[in-house]
């Protein structure tokens, strides 16, 4: 322990650069805190602490508050990690498609066959029908008059609730 | 080596994830802190708090510290700052008079006014100078012309073994028994 004292004593004049010596300086509380009493009798003989409370000793404090600072920077990003769950599981998003798709699929059909009794001649009727949901597209004219029976309005309407229904469920099962 | 190379290794050491090379400037250099901010700082109960708030302000400052001035220099500029920002969070402006980093070393703090000084702790104080001072005055003369011209006159080991006409490694050997007697009748002291 002497021979450590020792060179505490060179290392605060500045006369010892022995990176070992260092070292086993900052490993040593004990001889950290003969540090502090040393450096503390300068301190007085210069009269460089009047008025001071000579027990003042706040290396543990800022050391402890630093510790606790470096802490807290790496509970921060743990803390934010559920922010990051905007990023949606592969099995719900392809959930997703697979019911949009689905809906797709039965209004294409569902049109195609309501359409199917209209046409003039089903040879020709093309493959993907592009007609609206109204049953026929009319020119857009202030004189036109509806053209759909009771029964074209009431199957449009259903149709319409079934399509908000399963638009309403899209929402629910999104993030 | 001097003591800004002695700063820039430990400096470095932090730099490079040692922390406990902090704790060693801080002993280091709090006592200097706390003389500046009794300039600042009327109230002596306050001055722990703000000199952690100072030794915080730099540990988190140091990626920043690129060594082109001297370690205490910059540790003064922070604990000027550090003291003008505690009096306007207390609603109190800086004293008329300022002090420069130059004058930093040789700044005596005696004279600043405290408002509520501990006479508890202004009477400890007064005990553990007096202990010192009678220690050295009690020493061999080699060991109290060591260790006076050392603290003092701030004279290197090359100094002092020129005017004492003996080798370094005596002078090293004196100062450090001239310090071991005081820190003897010292520990008890601070412990309790």
């Amino acid at each position: 322990m002497k021979e450590y004292s020792q060179d505490l004593s060179s290392l605060m004049d500045n006369e010892l650069g022995d990176k070992e010596v260092i070292n086993t300086i900052l490993d040593d509380t004990v001889l950290q805190k003969q540090f502090s009493r040393y450096q503390l009798i300068g301190d007085v003989l210069r009269d460089e602490s009047n008025g001071l409370d000579l027990r003042m000793d706040i290396t543990d404090n800022v050391m402890a508050a630093i510790a606790n600072e470096k802490q807290d920077d790496y509970v921060a990003p743990l803390a934010a990690a559920p922010e990051k769950s905007n990023v949606v599981p592969f099995m719900k998003r392809f959930g997703q498609y697979a019911i949009a798709a689905s809906v797709a699929g039965v209004v294409v059909v569902s049109s195609l066959m309501v359409n199917q009794g209209s046409s003039t001649d089903p040879s020709v009727a093309p493959v993907l029908n592009t007609v609206p949901f109204g049953g026929a597209a009319a020119p857009v004219s202030l004189q036109a008059t509806p053209l759909q029976s009771e029964n074209e309005i009431k199957e449009r309407n259903e149709r319409v609730e079934a399509l908000l229904k399963d638009h309403q469920l899209q929402l629910q099962t999104q993030p | 080596m001097n003591e800004r190379e002695l700063d820039l290794q430990l400096i470095q050491r932090i730099q490079n994830g040692e922390q406990q090379a902090f704790a060693l400037l801080v002993r280091k250099y709090q006592t200097r802190v706390a003389n500046i901010l009794t300039r600042y700082v009327r109230s002596s109960g306050d001055i722990p708090d703000v000199s952690q708030e100072v030794f915080i302000k730099v540990y988190k400052s140091l990626p920043n510290f690129r060594g082109d001035s001297a370690f205490y220099t910059w540790l003064f500029r922070i604990t000027v700052n550090t003291a003008k920002n505690y009096l306007t969070s207390q609603s109190r402006r800086p004293p008329a008079s300022d002090i420069d980093a130059e004058e930093a070393d040789s700044y005596d703090g005696s004279g600043a006014l405290k408002d509520d000084a501990n006479p508890e702790a202004i009477l400890h104080s007064q005990e553990v100078k007096q202990v010192i001072l009678k220690v050295i005055g009690d020493l061999p003369d080699e060991l109290k012309s060591a260790i006076t011209l050392r603290e003092l006159e701030g004279m290197s080991y090359d100094e002092i073994a020129q005017i004492e006409n003996c080798p370094i490694g005596t002078v090293r050997s004196r100062i450090f028994r001239a310090r071991e007697a005081i820190d003897k009748q010292l520990k008890p002291l601070l412990e309790n």
